[in-house]
């Protein structure tokens, strides 16, 4: 049952109520019903509907209250708490109405709790023990969903690749049906007949395969939606949970890992509702992401390279000779000639230690975390990396009047950020303006989605400016000044250049205006941009014209589990001006040398500039743009040490490879999108010789002899850097955007391809998760279905796309939301090497479809 | 040309200066917008527009006293009242046209004979909230009903009735006709408001109110077909006039649909107050029991309301006499049994059609009507059991009251009341396994 006995906490000055509930007066802010009053203090009301993050429906009827001055019973989910109400939670009256519902619900329940995997955990059985009779008056044949003639009381409907419904166990209390439609905006379940045979079912010709569809089987009360996941595999009650975070998404959404003593796995994943961040809802993403953790596919033991070969080798020597090739590489060249990668969703121990090692042993500034971004500049001081360290505040999203998207396809990048504004949109009449250069599932809450041209997208920011300042939205200083700063540009032209029309670019500019609190998000078309600081300066400019900062939240969202405590404990080569001097003060000293970023060490190891380079958790290969330039890098190296949890295109060309944990074999923490710290806990031992990241980095220092410091130095050092305020103010002046004009198009080619992430997969580890990759297992492109129908594509061919530098085939989705010509294709399937297609140095990516005949 | 033939007090309304429903209903031509205007219609419509404000509309409505005729007699004008005046949102108004409770038939004959004067009274409560689309939600069923308001709106758009700047006054006022999936439920008011959006008919827990939060989440009235035709005569003929038909409580004509065993079934206009006696025995009405039998007894206000046995039938047909005797006016139809009928059998006819009909959204009704009829269906084929009764009162209780919408509450009552009524009878069928009454049908 959900709890929600969690208090909000609210700032503003409320009115409040105060009613009488069993004889203890409770006041309450008004608007809050009766149950929540209960709730918050502590009078158990039982309920079956309701949801505490869902709109009250009064179907199930348990929650009766007997109200005094009311002559029937009341639903206390959705009656309104008022000044000097008396209400009774436990009168004889009150009794009897729930012994009736639960009779009810009984009559044609099949009551198989013995093999129902929802036992121990389920509210039917829980509410039927404390209220129901313990006799059935019902003497008629139970009906049932399920084969003519059958006596088995399973129904085991398969509505989705995960999902299995049995309609005999369901009690129609509709909070999967109100979850997809309310929170997810999701219609691929819905309800079906009436009366007594009503029932909950996929809609016609769907799948339940939404992104978050995971979350409707969390919710459902009783067995009637189990997934694959957990179905028939232990009892609930045999297992413990212990707390944990996603570590695919940026939010650090709150989860439980359930495990057993005697076996070293574990069993799934929950929510662990926490307001502030997720609001109890998981992604798919983040609920199945765990199964990479069981994988029989993990790298066992280290593996070294011999006579070409890579063959099993203890952790002693595998050590032994990172140590004597890096040694080698700096005595010849210089320790400068050996770099690092660290995957983001390292924990802040790991990520910290890799930086130090680095710094203070190698004495090398060629660190870095960003392995999808392409042509990075050198960062600390750009207008790009203050918007990236700007605070912002998930729940903040909540109550703005303006969500505004810019350069996002926030559904698959932000999936909980999608949700959180889709809640502002539905619950508290928000106003969703997207901004993209591609139509994106968030448009059917959308006032506005405004699709710009690829490419423009500085052009379409600097438009909304032009806007406001033509229809005198902003004071005449302001519009004076950056009208200066962007002349020539004119409203029409900027218009035409970009694609939106001027009447929409005017309506994205009142919005901006006439907010009175805005949340306003940047994604990764902006922030993977090789354009990302011109466009991120038109961003400043828009922040400053229209006060956006002084209403609300501007930021670009970190993407990763851990890129917020990358970029504060100074993982990348040149970090935040404070964090790099409180880094100098701690360790008494800081590498003076040149520093590279991810893209410039790849290239110098094409220059055999750098030798010797060591990767952890990241796979370049899959994911930077430009694979054969990465590969043709890295296969120059001296020397390559890759540890990763299962075998990937790095490892496999790698040196040394070195098995490594999952977060969930660790204590970690992990900082998210906001900059908050949370503790990921150890769930399960280390599988096989895995080990922690900074227990490699550990070990390795070891054998140079030296010592990054005991752990509890670590962790005070760590906790210096982050009650650092490194957050950098964006500019305060207006900026001149220059106007890129397009690199060359080759020839022929005309599509601009985006390289996404499927909506259940993140990065390159999720295809090791069996339902994750139930739901997506291979690359395949998505299309509007326009341009399919001009290039004669159906749903399912299999498509030739070529660059200008490479080609892959995949089939062929047709998604009729998408209307422009774009290309989209998901990332995550090692089988498709969908970065071969991409050139670091081009600012859009242009690719040429067409039908392979079989 | 009707498409169907109904019998009706048509001709009686037409020399009446107080009957004004059914004044055309018998005049073929009625449906056709020449024919409506040279009776005087659309007059009220352009006096609302010319001369009238919303509020002004609203304060004559509710002094008029009119009630809704849909079945729950809530007062027209208070309730049209009930939106909020400084909303920023759209403000809606539907016809609740979705007529389908077993007997009652009237508001298909307004549709049929007179759409001109549901557009008419449509119009004039949108304007008095402040509505500028409204919709009129028709049974799916309704085939006809649908063609001729389907015609009239088309009709009335083209004379400026309806459309951009209507006559001149800057109101714009759009109309569209909305065909029903087929189910009971959706005439309950948020179920159809529900329907409407392209949600399943299910209905919504109150408060909101639709008046507050309905269609799209805006201040919303559904009003059914009688009620907003009887506005345009309240506006043409003024609040005080319209007081002096019926009774104190009980203002105005009602449209009264008889069906069952009558000599004369068909839908009659009376002021609210007239005689139920005379209704069910007078030869300009119902004109007595079919075959001369004796009457058993009647539901006065539709499937959903309680029987009245014959000793119960002087009374008089209007919202308060009903309810003291324990019944209620309902939607007006007032279905007749004879000596002959067996009332289990009354009964599981009845029980059906409401488990067919719940919506399946609330745990009493959606899992009690089907209990109810597994009981019932059993005492009829004559397996009845001992302790039946006392089961069925005891389900209806757990029922009655506890429900999200009133369909709970209307498919127990009947069966509460015929088990008070004649529980001998209910006794009989358990304990014999038969009827006790000779139960002879011509229509089954
Ligand atoms: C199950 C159910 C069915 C109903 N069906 C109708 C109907 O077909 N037509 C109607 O006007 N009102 C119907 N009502 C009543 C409506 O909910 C609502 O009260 C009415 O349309 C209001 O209009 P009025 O105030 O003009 O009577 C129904 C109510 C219930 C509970
Ligand atoms: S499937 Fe589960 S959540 Fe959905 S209505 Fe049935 S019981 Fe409720
Ligand atoms: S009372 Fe019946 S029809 Fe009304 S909401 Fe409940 S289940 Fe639906
Ligand atoms: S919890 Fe209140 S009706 Fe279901």
């Amino acid at each position: 049952m959900a709890d929600d006995t969690r208090k909000k906490t609210t700032t503003k000055a409320v009115a409040t109520v105060t009613l009488t509930i069993d004889g203890k007066s409770i006041t309450v802010p008004k608007g809050t019903t009766v149950l929540e009053a209960a709730l918050q203090n502590g009078i158990h009301i039982p309920t079956f509907c309701w949801h505490p993050k869902l709109k009250s429906v009064g179907a199930c009827r348990m929650c009766y209250v007997e109200i005094e001055k009311m002559a029937k019973l009341q639903v206390s989910c959705a009656t309104e708490a008022v000044e000097g109400m008396v209400v009774h939670t436990d009168s004889d009256n009150v009794k009897q109405g729930r012994r009736a519902i639960i009779e009810f619900i009984l009559l044609n329940h099949p009551l198989d709790c013995p093999t129902c995997d929802k036992g121990g955990e389920c509210d039917l059985q829980n509410l039927t023990f404390e209220h129901g009779y313990d006799d059935s008056r019902f003497d008629f044949r139970k009906s049932r969903f399920v084969d003519e003639g059958s006596t088995s009381t399973f129904d085991d409907v398969r509505i989705g690749p995960e999902i299995v419904l049995n309609r005999n166990r369901c009690i129609l209390c509709y909070k999967c049906v109100r979850a997809n439609k309310e929170a997810f905006g999701e219609y691929d379940l819905g309800a079906y007949e009436r009366g007594n045979i009503t029932q909950i079912n996929s809609a016609p010709g769907e799948k339940v395969d939404n992104p978050f569809s995971g979350n409707l089987v969390e919710i459902c009360p009783v067995g009637a939606l189990t997934n694959s996941d957990w179905r028939y595999k232990i009892r609930v009650w045999l297992t413990k949970t212990t707390p944990s975070l996603c570590n695919f998404t940026s939010s650090g959404t709150n989860t439980l890992f359930y495990k057993e003593d005697h076996q070293n796995k574990i069993f799934r994943t929950t929510s662990r509702r926490n307001d502030d961040i997720d609001d109890g809802w998981l992604p798919d993403v983040t609920r199945y992401g765990y199964q990479i953790v069981n994988s029989p596919d993990r790298l066992r033991v280290p593996l070294i390279k011999k006579e070409g070969k890579q063959v099993e080798a203890t952790w002693d020597e595998a050590l032994d000779l990172i140590h004597k090739h890096f040694t080698e590489i700096s005595d010849k060249m210089g320790s400068v000639c050996i770099g690092g990668l660290a995957s983001p969703s390292l924990d802040n121990k790991s990520l910290y230690a890799f930086s130090k090692f680095f710094r203070t042993v190698l004495n090398s500034n060629n660190v870095d975390f960003r392995s999808d971004y392409r042509m990075l500049p050198p960062d600390a001081e750009t207008v790009f990396s203050r918007l990236c360290s700007r605070p912002f505040k998930i729940a903040d999203i909540d109550d703005s009047d303006v969500v505004f998207v810019f350069g996002s396809d926030l559904l698959r990048e932000h999936p909980n950020e999608y949700l959180r504004m889709r809640k502002a949109c539905n619950f508290n009449n928000a106003r969703v303006f997207v901004v993209n250069p591609y139509a994106t599932k968030a448009a059917d809450i959308a006032a506005l989605e405004a699709v710009y041209k690829v490419g423009s997208d500085e052009q379409a920011i600097n438009g909304i400016c032009l806007a406001a300042i033509d229809d005198n939205l902003v004071s005449g200083p302001k519009a004076k000044a950056l009208a200066e700063k962007l002349s020539p540009l004119t409203l029409p032209e900027t218009s035409k250049a970009c694609g939106i029309t001027v009447d929409d670019l005017r309506i994205l500019a009142r919005a901006l205006a006439e907010s009175r609190k805005i949340s306003f998000m940047c994604g990764e078309i902006v922030t993977r941009s090789k354009e990302r600081e011109t466009i991120t300066t038109a961003v400043s400019n828009l922040n400053l014209l229209f006060g956006l900062e002084n209403k609300g939240q501007v930021a670009s969202l970190a993407r990763y589990a851990n890129s917020g405590g990358a970029c504060k404990l100074g993982v990348q080569p040149s970090p935040a001006p404070a964090v790099k001097d409180k880094l100098k003060e701690i360790w008494g000293g800081y590498p003076e040398c040149e520093p590279h970023n991810t893209d410039s060490m790849l290239a110098l190891m094409k220059k055999e500039e750098v030798a010797g380079f060591f990767v952890i958790g990241a796979n370049p290969i899959m994911l930077h743009p430009d694979r054969q330039f990465v590969r043709e890098g890295l296969e120059k190296l001296d020397f390559l040490v890759a540890c990763d949890l299962f075998e990937s295109e790095t490892t496999e060309i790698a040196d040394v490879v070195l098995p490594l944990c999952s977060w969930a074999e660790y204590d970690g923490e992990y900082v998210n999108l906001e900059g908050r710290s949370q503790r990921a806990e150890r769930a399960v031992k280390p599988m096989f010789e895995s080990r922690p990241g900074c227990e490699i980095i550990k070990l390795i220092t070891a054998k140079y002899e030296k010592s990054l410091g005991e752990d509890e130095q670590l962790t005070s050092e760590i906790q210096q850097l982050l009650d650092l305020d490194s957050a950098l103010p964006l500019p305060t002046e207006f900026m001149a955007v220059k106007v890129v004009v397009e690199d060359k198009q080759d020839e022929g080619f005309e599509i601009p391809l985006f390289v996404t992430d499927d909506p259940h997969h993140c990065g390159h580890l999720t295809e090791k998760s069996p339902s994750l990759t139930s739901f997506a297992d291979d690359a395949y492109l998505e299309i509007g279905p326009d341009l399919a129908e001009r290039l004669k594509l159906k749903e399912g061919d299999n498509v030739r796309v070529e660059s200008p530098v490479g080609k892959v085939i995949v089939p062929a989705r047709i998604s009729e939301h998408i209307e422009n010509d774009v290309v989209l294709i998901p990332r995550n399937f090692s089988s498709t090497p969908i970065t071969s297609l991409l050139m670091r140095k081009k600012r859009i990516d242009r690719v040429t479809l067409s039908k392979v005949d079989s | 040309m009707f498409y169907s033939p109904v019998i009706t007090n048509g001709s009686e309304a037409a020399a009446s200066d107080k009957l004004h429903l059914f004044k055309y209903v018998e005049d073929s031509e009625q449906y056709k917008l020449m024919t409506f205007e040279s009776h005087g219609g659309y007059k009220a419509w352009k006096k609302v527009l010319t001369e009238m404000q919303p509020q002004q509309v609203i304060d004559e409505v509710k002094n008029s006293g009119l009630r809704g005729r849909g079945g729950a007699g809530f007062p027209t004008g208070m309730k049209w009242g009930f939106v909020p005046k400084d909303s920023s949102k759209p403000r809606y108004l539907c016809c609740n046209a979705d007529e389908s409770e077993p007997g009652t038939c009237k508001d298909r004959v307004l549709m049929e004979r007179d759409p001109h004067g549901v557009i008419e009274g449509m119009a004039i409560g949108a304007y008095a909230i402040g509505c500028h689309t409204m919709f009129i939600y028709i049974r799916g069923e309704f085939n006809h009903c649908i063609d001729r308001m389907e015609q009239a709106v088309e009709e009335a758009y083209a004379k400026g009735h309806l459309g951009k700047n209507i006559h001149g006054s800057g109101y714009d006022l759009d109309m569209i006709v909305h065909t029903g999936g087929g189910a009971y439920i959706c005439g309950e008011e948020t179920a159809l408001l529900n329907s409407l959006e392209g949600e399943r008919g299910m209905s919504r827990i109150r408060p909101p109110f639709p008046a507050i939060e309905g269609l799209y989440a805006c201040p919303t009235i559904v009003n059914n077909v009688e009620s907003l035709a009887a506005v345009p005569h309240i506006i043409n003929r003024g609040a005080e006039w319209y007081r002096t038909l019926g009774t104190e409580k009980s203002a105005g004509t009602k449209l009264f649909s008889l069906s069952g065993h009558v000599k004369r079934p068909g839908n009659y206009e009376v002021e609210l107050g007239f005689s139920l006696k005379k209704l069910l025995y007078d030869p300009a009405y119902g004109g007595g029991i079919l075959g001369d039998k004796k009457l058993k007894g009647v539901i006065p206000g539709g499937a959903s309301t309680p029987f009245l046995t014959p000793e119960m039938i002087d009374v008089n047909l209007d919202y308060e006499s009903l309810t003291a005797v324990g019944s209620m006016l309902g939607s007006g139809a007032v279905i007749v049994f004879d000596e002959d009928t067996c009332i289990v059998w009354v009964i599981q006819k009845l029980i059906q059609f409401f488990k067919h009909e719940s919506c399946g959204k609330c745990t009493p009704c959606r899992e009690g009507t089907g209990w109810l009829k597994q009981i019932i269906d059993r005492i009829e084929a004559g397996g009845g059991q001992p302790g039946d009764i006392e089961k069925i009162e005891e389900i209806c209780g757990n029922i009655l009251g506890r429900t999200i919408c009133p369909l709970g509450d209307a498919a127990v009552m009947p069966i509460q009341s015929s088990i008070r009524l004649w529980r001998e009878e209910w006794q009989y069928h358990i304990e014999h396994g038969k009827c006790m009454v000779k139960t002879e049908f011509p229509f089954k």
